[in-house]
């Protein structure tokens, strides 16, 4: 038998939740959930192969495919970003990871109350636990991907230092800043559809002003602060660094710039536990 | 465990009929959220309307509840407040216990995956955790009688198929309290009644159930009480028999009011109406009402403007779930010669002892050629209604004239 528990519906009950009492009830909704996302995740991530004939395979095709783009400017001078310290496709190949790891967790995130669109009128879930759906998802294909990245880094005599131990912790920061901005966005779109689509044309944007594909010293001094104000500077290139040279340069940014995120992170879901009962009605 | 498991009180909802607007009360109400300010939930903005308004009612543990009204009269819209699917904007709700909806089967189904792995993903969005599901799953699958197709892909499935299957997973959720929004319409005969016998299974051990249906023979089986909604509002609320006979008078009213107009409503390339359609009851006095048993003797006169000749007669009676007799006179049918009809021809038919459940029947005439395929005037069933009542519990569509006898050896 289970445990009788008393629910109490009532019209603004969210909003009236304090901050601290509302992150609490959010922490129990993902963690008390496990079967619930592993079995959402069994059908999105696994079903979407079942159909294909290359299935599984286009987890290790995609990002070869994408580095090649970027090594033939290389090679055809297109790019020549300068003296990186290591092969330039060595170089683009693991920030272009990072940076897509950064883009996929905004992904997930923002797919959190469309992943359940289906049933999300009639059946009564927690919704904020889709999200720890939503991130092993895009975890789950990045996986493969960096073992990849590794492996082609490893043919450029790249090898990954002792500090990719605490890889794990290190994309922390990452994951809360995506999260952050996911979150607001899954909220946003069901009133402002076109919302999804402008901040998918940012995100690309943001690859250009952020030394992924070229070193972060650059000549023109007003690309030089916008990069220094770039949070994702620290966050992608810290990431980077920590692997291919064993130390994170600019540490006292990359930490300032993680206590930010995490602080969104709480905003934003906090945004998202009281306003996502508004924007349901709206789903239906 | 407290004896009531819910309690609603003072419950309102509005919603917006026109979609840009709705966006942007959304976009609005999130605005003040964000900024600290109270929502405006007052009044009723630019085409905002009160879906649902001032609902009180409460339900005990074990006890059943009834929830009829016409089609768009909140129904619906309350069981997802109750459900928790969104907020109120005015009131309260207080659930005692584990919530489970037969509101919508099959919620979550993924086509590409089969039977069995869509039981675990249903059955676990409906809130029974890994272990629950190991122990129930060969009785969900008995119950959907799926047979060996429960490992093909859900895709593959007929509607009816896919309905028996996540109503099983529905059912044996085992919820303490029961939701059940016009779901058991579907489905063959016999899987109905297995429907039903689990859903006593569930009653005796307790769960309460609010049961939403527009069968009135249904409701008053398995409710004790019931609630009639009309336009957001609670317009009865009381025991079942009493709800239903207010449901009854109401809509009565209105059609005894309109079925003078339906003179019109009809179909007849001759030019024919009817004059009158009159009900007696065998002590010869005019009545809508009869109780279930009581012969019914109808009689009307049409109206034409010339004399027919091998003309059939016809009388039928339909309740809401289109349960239809039907008399004629034709050759081959009743067998009665009708030689000429005119307009002072008194046509009279003489129903002996009908059992019929109790509720309201539509009554309809027309008139035929004797072999039944040219059509003088057929009404299409809008002439008007009588009312079947009943001291008995009949529960079935009708019944026969019968005694009992019980013998002891």
């Amino acid at each position: 038998m289970h445990t009788v528990k008393t629910l109490v519906y009532e019209p603004d009950i969210r909003r009236k939740m304090g901050l601290i009492k509302s992150l609490i009830v959010m922490y129990d909704n993902m963690t008390g959930n496990w079967e619930l996302n592993y079995q959402l995740f069994k059908r999105d991530f696994l079903q979407q192969y079942k159909k294909s004939l290359i299935g599984m395979g286009w987890l290790f095709i995609t990002p070869i495919l994408g580095i090649i783009s970027w090594v033939f400017m290389n090679a055809t001078g297109i790019l020549s970003p300068g003296d990186v310290g290591i092969p330039y496709p060595a170089y683009v190949l693991i920030s272009t990871t990072i940076f897509a790891l950064f883009q996929s967790f905004y992904t997930g995130a923002s797919g959190t109350l469309s992943a359940g669109s289906g049933f999300i009128s009639q059946v009564n879930y927690p919704h904020d636990a889709l999200l720890v759906k939503q991130t092993l998802q895009q975890l789950a294909s990045f996986i493969i991907n960096f073992i990849i990245t590794l492996i082609v880094l490893s043919f450029f005599k790249v090898y990954p230092t002792w500090m990719i131990v605490f890889f794990p912790l290190l994309i922390i920061p990452l994951f809360l800043l995506g999260s952050a901005i996911g979150l607001v966005s899954s909220i946003l779109t069901v009133v402002m559809p076109d919302l999804h689509r402008i901040i998918g044309v940012l995100m690309g944007l943001l690859l250009y002003i952020t030394p992924v594909i070229y070193s972060s010293k650059i000549s023109n001094p007003t690309l030089q602060r916008v990069i220094e104000w770039n949070p994702l500077t620290y966050l992608v290139g810290g990431v980077r660094d920590a692997i291919i040279y064993g130390r994170i340069e600019h540490l006292d940014r990359f930490l300032i710039v993680s206590a930010i995120s995490l602080i969104l992170f709480c905003m934003a879901w906090r945004f998202f536990y009281v306003s996502e009962q508004k924007v349901i009605e709206k789903m239906i | 465990m407290s004896e009531i498991a819910i309690k609603v009180e003072n419950l309102s909802k509005k919603f917006c009929t026109s979609l840009r607007r709705s966006l942007i009360y959304g976009t609005t109400d999130m605005l003040n959220d964000m900024l600290g300010m109270k929502r405006q939930t007052e009044g009723l903005r630019k085409r905002e309307f009160w879906a649902l308004q001032d609902i009180n009612f409460e339900l005990k543990r074990g006890e059943t509840l009834g929830l009829i009204g016409q089609n768009g009269c909140g129904k619906t819209t309350l069981l997802r407040l109750l459900n928790g699917i969104f907020p109120p904007d005015k009131g309260k709700i207080t659930i005692n216990g584990r919530m489970g909806a037969l509101i919508a089967v099959g919620a979550g189904f993924h086509p590409h995956m089969s039977g069995r792995e869509n039981i675990y993903l249903n059955g676990t969005i409906l809130g029974m955790t890994r272990s629950e599901l190991n122990s129930k799953l060969d009785a969900i699958i008995n119950f959907a009688e799926i047979g060996e197709f429960i490992d093909s892909p859900v895709s593959t499935y007929s509607s009816g198929m896919t309905v028996r299957l996540g109503f099983a997973i529905a059912i044996h959720c085992e919820p303490d309290i029961l939701l059940i929004d016009e779901i058991l319409a579907v489905g063959d005969g016999r899987f109905q009644q297995k429907c039903f016998s689990k859903l006593a299974e569930l009653l005796k051990s307790g769960t309460s159930v609010i049961f939403v249906s527009h069968s009135m023979p249904q409701v008053q089986m398995i409710c004790k009480d019931a609630i009639y909604m009309d336009h957001g509002k609670m317009l009865a609320y009381g025991k079942v028999e009493d709800t239903i006979g207010f449901y009854y008078n109401k809509c009565a009213v209105n059609v005894f009011e309109s079925s003078e107009n339906t003179k019109d409503n009809f179909i007849s390339s001759y030019n024919i109406s009817y004059q009158y359609l009159k009900f007696f009851n065998t002590k010869g006095q005019e009545t809508r009402t009869f109780e279930s048993g009581e012969d019914i003797i109808a009689e009307w006169k049409f109206n034409m403007p010339a004399e027919l000749k091998n003309v059939s007669v016809y009388f039928g009676m339909a309740n809401d779930v289109f349960t239809h007799s039907g008399y004629s006179t034709a050759k081959g049918y009743d067998n009665i010669v009708v030689e000429r009809i005119n307009s002072d021809t008194v046509c009279r038919i003489h129903l002996k002892k009908p059992f019929l459940s109790p509720g309201e029947y539509i009554v309809s005439i027309a008139l035929w050629d004797d072999k039944m395929q040219d059509c003088y005037y057929n009404d299409y069933e809008s002439t008007g209604k009588i009312k079947i009542t009943s001291k008995n519990k009949i529960h079935t569509r009708f019944q026969y004239d019968h005694t009992w006898e019980l013998t002891n050896a």
